[in-house]
């Protein structure tokens, strides 16, 4: 069936079988497939192979697609993306003719003045050198990114790659082998194309090798590890050994007249003709001084072009009998105005012009060495022509860079200004940074970098560094193995999506922020009761027979004396002495223990936990409750009713004093009861199994209706803890923030002979405190909106940072808390936050005695 | 094509030295986490496995844990070729193993075509979205 | 990069799966004189360190490996 046409600028191509958008173009008489960069150049199939810039036009919205790879599907629409206002008739092509006034460098010594110009400029420059326009509303196609396992990966699946899966499969290895086209699909019938098939036949009669086509290997990675891509699909694989059989281009020559429509390469020329069935031209002359360029010549011939041909003398009985041959001709300068007309050859000592309208060069092979040299370590083989060694390039003139349209005069420009290393000339003069990343002129580059060095100065001609990605690749496809951040649920999750709960993230869990308006949800806990979510909290069981020797080492308090039915809030420090996290340590009847945390800290508290019982060789269980264990906190001056209406355990002060513990049955629900003093008010933190979570807190809120209950979330908690002077670790705490300038040393015990963290203490005490963190008073602000993370101010000296504000219902002005540094008398306690006055004043802000806490 | 399952497992937990977890760590259903923990999946006697291990170390905790573990089973042609899409670890033929798979700690049972995932009940919705979403295509 | 780092318990796994402990400085009997040096005077090699790793998305458990700090290499 034949494909559809193309859809190409306002016209229809037709597309026969195995087409590729370029050969339909070409046959339809498309000869100026793109403008160049900077000049405006037109430009015209050259590579044939994906690899140089002049074919890229925008397919179906798409820009920068390779016309010459890309297989040709009915309906297409293509167009071609630089020249204004078209490709075909380009009025930018001033930029060529004015050339001389933009030399090499010229932006980095104008546009300087005036500054307000730049951006006018800036628009104009984009819309003359952009590849295009971005489809901004494309809907999001899907990428899949998966991990591949091999003992050996071959990249390329010519003669060369197809030989090392073989051998490579019968030495017993899983072999993994990668092309980036189909195998075989960009040779023209004869010799070496039979060769490869029948290569391929026995490779995919090998189960221990596995083939993946159409895959570009994007660089080479630590591990090893190998990234392909297609369109759709990222595969990661990560090998042993990787084998390099990516083949070589043919050379690009620097010469005048080398960018012209007309001028193409070997192989380029050679597909054309073969396998699309286009000629390339009437009168063609053939550059031909390689084997492969024989067989390109071969096919030219063949298809009666008039053919001039310049070989060595050697290659004289080669040359078919319908070609003219010139024996070893120099090809000096390719001449046309728009596209090639003339070549200028010299012959024994004389020139000569030939008329002709196409010029096919096949003189010779850089190996595409990219990924090997992208090795630092790695166990990297090149085969085959990728390992060959390149030849010397002609530099007679012409371009050198096709993608940043940089000519030869432009790099002998930028030498004799000083810029005199393939290196720096790649950045003075941006050869070899275009989308081709030098895969055509690289080469080219350090050759004319090492030809006019000095003797001995090895540096300056070597290639630049190899970097990814080694094709064009979508920023989707990179993006596929990255996933958004694990969010982490409690039990009680679909209750207050049901609830109607305005949910947001908070240290890696989705936790209600308020179910209504968290003014009221506060007023609950201050007067009533409340009802809060607290399973987001790190919950650890330590025991074993040295799970007080543990806690003892890991905390900065005295815990060897908490007796069962106790608990006592606990610092974890690092041995630099810098607060890690806080938590409430709980012993159990049996002597071990249950260990909360903040929810954001629990991974480091049990990596700390762990790292300290295998430092100091401890005999200790530890088991992470965190996702096991629910835990809902119900706080407010009716706390006590509402639970002991629901247990038939005591909970009186004296059954379950401030600060303890103790197992109770809530509405059938078995719990461990601890009282929390966080929000400030009679609370118990209920923690139970998770599945039983809903059915014990419908229970409460059933229970708690005559009370007035209400449940609330992070804004109200905000709010509650801010009025006790309560920190929060991570908003209100520094990494370097140690117990002295947090106001925790209470929590600190010096006697103890030892504690993680103890040596730094001890040094840090010999110091005056340098920084504390501060409970404040804002006179001027109604309440804290845009106070937080704003600049406390002495004069005009910033002194410290506002980390808390809110405004307090109970002292009905606003409050926060912030880190001040000391001055040279002492700690400032008048300073200014941006438009107010902030007064330090000591914490709690609200029932300094801790009453309602301890009933 | 695969099938995906979620399930809610029995998960009993076995905090011990070496040597008791040794004991333990060949039952079936067994995941030997680390050289003193054993985490064993399906029904089993918490009274006899605790008395089996607590011979060896009378500090040992043997608790179930089964709240705080949610399940997700690929089963079927391609369920090694999901998992890949999910995780860089090279799996068994059969066994059991822990490690990273969609960012989290997963504790994994594997026999021939039938991936058993454990995964923490806290990211157990976030992991089978996870998987719906990467493995749309190979799902039945 | 895909680091891998041999786990005692579990292998061979990919870096991602581990969190970084610091040098590793020997926990010696708390000495007040050289403690401090000790914490904040890591010797900082260019070359083999010792170093501290911990298996935080496998089995949890901390390890000492030797990996040069030149070449990334382990062991």
């Amino acid at each position: 069936m034949t494909p559809e046409p193309l859809r190409f600028e306002g016209r229809e191509v037709p597309v026969l079988d195995g087409d590729t958008v370029a050969s339909a173009l070409f046959r339809a008489g498309v000869r100026t497939f793109s403008r160049s960069l900077k000049n405006h150049r037109r430009r015209g199939l050259y590579c044939g192979s994906g690899e140089c810039p002049n074919c890229a036009l925008t397919v179906d919205g798409v820009p920068g697609v390779r016309s010459c790879i890309t297989p040709a599907e009915s309906g297409m629409r293509v167009e071609r993306g630089r020249g204004w206002p078209s490709a075909e008739h380009d009025l930018l092509h001033v930029a060529d003719l004015a050339h001389t006034l933009m030399p090499v460098g010229f932006y980095l010594k104008t546009f300087i003045r005036p500054r307000f110009a730049w951006g006018m400029a800036e628009r104009v420059i984009r819309r003359a050198t952009g590849w295009g326009r971005l489809p901004l509303d494309a809907p999001a196609a899907r990428t899949v990114a998966r991990h591949a396992r091999c003992d050996t990966i071959v990249v390329g699946a010519g003669i060369a790659g197809l030989t090392e899966a073989l051998e490579a499969a019968e030495g017993g290895e899983q072999v993994l082998l990668c092309d980036e086209f189909a195998i075989g699909s960009r040779l023209a019938p004869g010799p070496t194309l039979d060769a490869v098939r029948a290569l391929e036949t026995r490779a995919r009669a090998t189960p221990a090798i596995q083939i993946l086509e159409r895959h570009a290997a994007l660089g080479l990675f630590d591990g090893p590890m190998v990234p392909l891509a297609t369109s759709d699909e990222l595969v990661q694989v990560r090998a042993d050994r990787v084998v390099v059989a990516t083949g070589a281009t043919e050379s690009h020559q620097l010469f005048p007249g080398n960018d012209l429509p007309g001028v193409m390469l070997g192989r380029a020329a050679s597909a054309m003709a073969a396998l699309h069935g286009v000629p390339v031209g009437r009168r063609v002359v053939v550059v031909a001084s390689t084997a492969e360029g024989v067989e390109h010549l071969r096919v030219l011939v063949a298809t009666g072009a008039r053919v001039v041909a310049l070989v060595p003398a050697a290659f004289v009985d080669e040359v078919p009998h319908e070609a003219e041959a010139i024996l070893d001709g120099e090809l000096v300068e390719a001449r046309g105005h728009g596209h090639l007309r003339s070549v200028i050859v010299r012959e024994v000592g004389e020139r000569r012009r030939i008329a002709c309208d196409a010029l096919v060069l096949s003189t010779g092979l850089r190996p595409r060495d990219e990924l090997a040299r992208m090795a630092v370590d790695e166990p990297v083989r090149l085969v085959g022509d990728a390992a060959l060694e390149a030849d010397e390039p002609w530099l007679g003139g012409g371009y050198l860079c096709l993608c940043e349209d940089v000519a030869l005069h432009d790099a002998e420009q930028a030498w004799a200004e000083g810029f005199r290393s393939a290196e720096i000339l790649k950045r003075y003069t941006t050869a070899t940074m275009g989308p081709c990343k030098g895969a055509m002129c690289g080469h080219a580059l350090a050759c004319f970098a090492r030809g006019r060095a000095d003797a001995g100065d090895a540096r300056s001609g070597t290639r630049p560094t190899a970097r990814p990605p080694l094709r064009p690749v979508a920023l989707q496809t990179l993006a596929a193995p990255v996933h958004e951040v694990i969010e982490k649920r409690t039990g009680l999750h679909d209750m207050h999506v049901a609830a109607g709960a305005a949910l947001g993230w908070s240290s890696g869990w989705k936790s209600p922020i308020a179910y209504a308006d968290p003014a009221d949800e506060y007023r609950a806990v201050r007067e009533r009761v409340g009802l809060m979510d607290v399973g987001t909290l790190g919950r650890f069981l330590i025991g074993g027979r040295d799970a007080t020797t543990l806690a003892d080492a890991v905390f900065a308090g005295r815990v060897v004396d908490l007796a069962p039915g106790r608990s006592r809030y606990v610092l974890a420090l690092d041995e630099g002495g810098y607060v890690v996290d806080d938590g409430l340590l709980c012993t159990l009847e049996d002597g071990s223990y249950l260990l909360t945390s903040t929810s954001g800290g629990a991974e480091r508290m049990d990596a700390r936990l762990r790292e300290w019982a295998e430092r100091l060789g401890l005999h200790v269980h530890l088991l992470d409750r965190t996702s096991e264990l629910g835990a809902i906190l119900v706080a407010g001056p009716r706390a006590r009713d509402l639970v002991g209406g629901l247990t038939e355990d005591p909970i009186d002060a004296a059954s379950l004093p401030y600060p303890g513990h103790r197992e109770l049955t809530v509405a059938g629900v078995p719990c461990r009861a601890i009282r929390s003093g966080f929000v400030g008010e009679l609370a118990f933190e209920l923690h139970h199994p998770r599945s039983n979570g809903p059915k014990l807190w419908a229970s409460l809120q059933r229970a708690g209706r005559d009370l007035g209950v209400s449940p609330f979330g992070l804004e109200a908690l905000e709010l509650l803890r801010l009025e006790k002077g309560h920190v929060y670790l991570g908003q209100d705490s520094l990494p370097d923030d140690t117990p002295v300038k947090l106001g925790l040393a209470r929590a600190v015990d010096m006697t103890k002979p030892w504690f993680v963290g103890k040596a730094a203490l001890e040094r840090l005490a010999e110091l005056p405190p340098t920084r504390r963190l501060s409970g404040l008073v804002f006179e001027d602000a109604t309440d804290g909106a845009g106070l937080r993370g704003v600049p406390l101010t002495v004069g005009s000296a910033v002194v410290g940072r506002v980390t808390s504000a809110e405004r307090s219902p109970v002292l009905e002005r606003a409050i926060g808390l912030g880190w001040i540094r000391r001055a040279r008398d002492g700690f400032p306690d008048e300073l200014r936050a941006g438009n107010t006055v902030a007064r330090v004043v000591p914490t709690p802000f609200y029932d300094r005695e801790g009453t309602r806490v301890r009933d | 094509m695969t099938e995906l399952r979620t399930w809610a497992p029995t998960v009993t937990s076995v905090l011990a030295s070496a040597g008791a977890c040794d004991r333990v760590g060949d039952l079936p259903g067994a995941c030997r986490v680390s050289p003193g923990e054993v985490a064993l999946v399906g029904d089993v006697s918490e009274a006899a496995v605790a008395a089996a291990v607590v011979r060896l170390d009378p500090d040992a905790v043997v608790l179930d844990v089964s709240d705080g573990w949610g399940a997700h089973s690929l089963e079927g042609p391609g369920s090694r070729e999901a998992f890949a899409r999910l995780s860089k670890l090279e799996l068994p033929v059969a066994g059991s193993l822990v490690g990273e798979v969609a960012g989290v700690a997963v504790r994994i049972l594997v026999d021939r075509d039938r991936i058993d995932l454990l995964v923490p009940s806290m990211v157990s919705a976030h992991v089978r979205e996870r998987i719906e979403t990467d493995c749309a295509e190979l799902l039945r | 990069m895909t680091l891998e780092i041999a786990c005692p318990n579990c292998g061979a796994r990919p870096h991602t799966e581990f969190a970084f402990g610091g040098e590793d400085r020997p926990h010696a009997a708390p000495d007040p004189a050289t403690e401090f040096e000790r914490v904040f005077y890591p010797a900082n090699v260019e070359g083999p360190q010792r170093e501290r790793w911990y298996h935080a998305l496998g089995c949890r458990s901390w390890f000492v490996v030797t990996r040069d700090t030149r070449t990334n290499r382990i062991g």
